[in-house]
């Protein structure tokens, strides 16, 4: 697990990315576990119904249908706690790629050693996305196993497609993390930064069918991109795919001579 | 000397905002030769040798190894390289054999054989973790794993602070190995004993400018005697005073101390027995007190002690 700069970011990760995926999966659970209830208590389609159209926008997906495992899903945790999860992870990882080495006074050490800043960056994005897409696929995993297991049958074709669309979120914020780590080395702004846009693309996408400015910005939302085609429904968006697939292919190519052409702190 | 050199910086400067930390630096550093660094905590030291490693972007001027541009070439210069950082930071959960694992693979090499050897030779245990070494140790792994790799140049940044004079003895005969084999190396420090043992030459830097560039062997030439004189009857100080190299002159009714270079002393013994004398006493000061007499590297007024004082300012961020 020393054998590259990927394999040890990993290695060190691993505690972590356990400790992300058990925390995942028990999410998972508790919703899988309440579903039956829900199930049975047609009133919450109801009460959803009855929010203020902007609050709706905002916390579940307005054309959800509570009373179908799909929409479930849809309101309770691919609305909300997924992407705080995965952005989460995929942002602070991002982050401390290159300025979390800089602050433990390791990148000295490491750059020591023939390897070019380029690897360092590559190395440390792909232990990102690799993170990210794990923790997608433990989520989406759980989805289908214990959803079974509660009654609650989940297409597992369609929750792939939304993990995909999950995992990609992440991957667009955790680069936008890692560019800012790579041009800056400040770990602190490289975080917040990619929280607040976050936050931002978030409120354009859900708001957009009530304000003008937002619809007409929508598609350049990330969250647009995640979930704006509903994929748990109608599987992969592609051209929603590549726009995200550019989106990370421009931070990484800024990331790299954003690294290269700094000094390193000591 | 052109690509014959190891080392060779030109004019090189680094400035941090309106700071210069280094200003218009050149020195070259021959085959087989060990070139002492020599500068109080601040001086410019650590900046000079990150800008070496390629980890700081020359402000002006250009850092060479073997040719190659330590900035725009800096994978290739870090193939030659064996580095010891200022304050080594290691990877906290990784042992030594892991940190000797790691750094083979990153430069495509195995060298834990030679590694285990010079880190017996140090007696350091390669099995604990980074975290529960102490300081001396953590010192012995960042050096096992700058030399592990037999590079043609060392640079080492104040590599033996916090070692036992023992263990530097076993680090002084690694790096007698080293230049036998036509290794060079550049090594800091902010005390004169610590090198004055295995450097060719030395160079000071102060507040950012390579002040002076001496061989060793001349230093030693040009070595200070310290003389004390006890008189039957008072003197005075002007009646030394026109002796021409005599330095630290001191007066102090019927004593007389001073420091002087050997070409001094005729003149002054003249003067000296001259006098009804008592006591006399003659003796050749020590390397690094005579260092700091000529070239000011004392952080504290005079006193031989304060030579060891370490602030822990200046050795972090870009002070250095």
């Amino acid at each position: 697990m020393l054998a590259s700069v990927l394999l040890k970011t990993l290695r060190d990760q691993g505690r972590l990315l356990l400790g992300w995926a058990v925390s995942l999966a028990l999410i998972v659970a508790t919703y899988a576990a309440i579903w039956p209830s829900v199930q049975s208590q047609p009133s919450m389609s109801d009460f959803i119904d009855q929010m203020p159209e902007a609050f709706r926008s905002l916390f579940a997906t307005s054309s959800a249908d509570m009373s179908t495992p799909t929409g479930y899903i849809q309101v309770e945790l691919l609305s909300f706690m997924g992407p705080i999860a995965v952005l989460i992870y995929a942002i602070s990882t991002g982050a401390g790629a290159i300025g979390g080495e800089e602050d433990r006074h390791t990148m000295d050490l490491l750059l020591s050693n023939p390897v070019g800043r380029a690897r360092v960056v590559v190395d440390k994005f792909l232990a990102m996305v690799l993170g990210t897409f794990l923790l997608a696929g433990v989520m989406g995993l759980s989805l289908v196993l214990e959803g079974n297991l509660a009654d609650m049958v989940l297409p597992p074709d369609k929750v792939a497609a939304a993990m995909l669309h999950l995992a990609l979120l992440g991957v667009v914020f955790g680069s936008l993390a890692l560019a800012l780590s790579a041009a800056t080395g400040r770990t602190g702004l490289s975080r917040g930064i990619p929280a607040v846009l976050a936050v931002l693309a978030y409120i354009v996408n859900a708001l957009a069918p009530l304000v003008d400015a937002f619809r007409r910005i929508q598609k350049a939302s990330p969250f647009y991109q995640y979930v704006g085609q509903d994929p748990l429904r109608q599987g992969v968006a592609w051209d929603s795919v590549l726009v995200s697939g550019i989106t990370i292919a421009v931070l990484v190519a800024l990331a790299v001579p954003g690294f290269r052409r700094r000094d390193v702190a000591a | 000397m052109g690509a014959e050199s190891m080392v060779q910086l030109a004019g090189l400067t680094k400035r941090f905002g309106r700071n210069t930390a280094l200003d218009d630096v050149s020195l070259t550093i021959g085959p087989g030769e060990v070139f002492g660094y020599l500068g109080p905590n601040g001086a410019g030291k650590t900046t000079t040798i990150r800008l070496l490693m390629g980890m700081l972007r020359p402000s002006a001027g250009t850092a060479n190894v073997l040719g190659l541009d330590s900035w725009r070439q800096s994978r290739d210069v870090h193939r030659l390289v064996g580095y010891v950082p200022g304050e080594p930071a290691l990877y906290e959960r990784l042992t030594g054999s892991q940190h000797v694992a790691y750094c083979s693979h990153l430069r495509h090499r195995d060298d834990r054989q030679l590694a285990a050897e010079v880190a017996a030779r140090l007696d350091l245990d390669l099995d604990r973790p980074a975290r529960t070494l102490s300081r001396g140790n953590r010192q012995k792994l960042a050096i096992v794993l700058a030399v592990m790799s037999r590079p043609r140049l060392l640079v080492l940044d104040e590599p033996t602070s916090g070692i036992d004079p023992l263990v530097q003895q076993v680090f002084h005969s690694i790096l007698r190995e080293h230049t036998a084999d036509g290794g060079s190396a550049l090594f800091s420090s902010h005390v004169l004993g610590e090198v004055e043992r295995v450097a060719d030459r030395i160079g000071v830097v102060r507040q950012g400018k390579l002040v002076a560039v001496e061989r060793l062997q001349d230093l030693a030439a040009r070595s200070l005697h310290r003389v004390r004189a006890r008189f039957g009857e008072e003197v005075s100080r002007a009646e030394f005073a026109g002796v021409p190299g005599v330095r630290d002159l001191q007066v102090d009714g019927r004593t007389l101390s001073c420091n002087a270079p050997q070409a001094a002393l005729d003149a002054l013994l003249k003067l000296v027995s001259a006098r009804e004398v008592e006591d006399f006493e003659c003796s050749e000061a020590p390397l690094e007190e005579m260092f700091l007499g000529y070239y000011g590297m004392e952080q504290h007024s005079g006193s031989p002690s304060a030579r060891k004082v370490e602030t822990a300012a200046g050795r972090t961020g870009h002070a250095g």
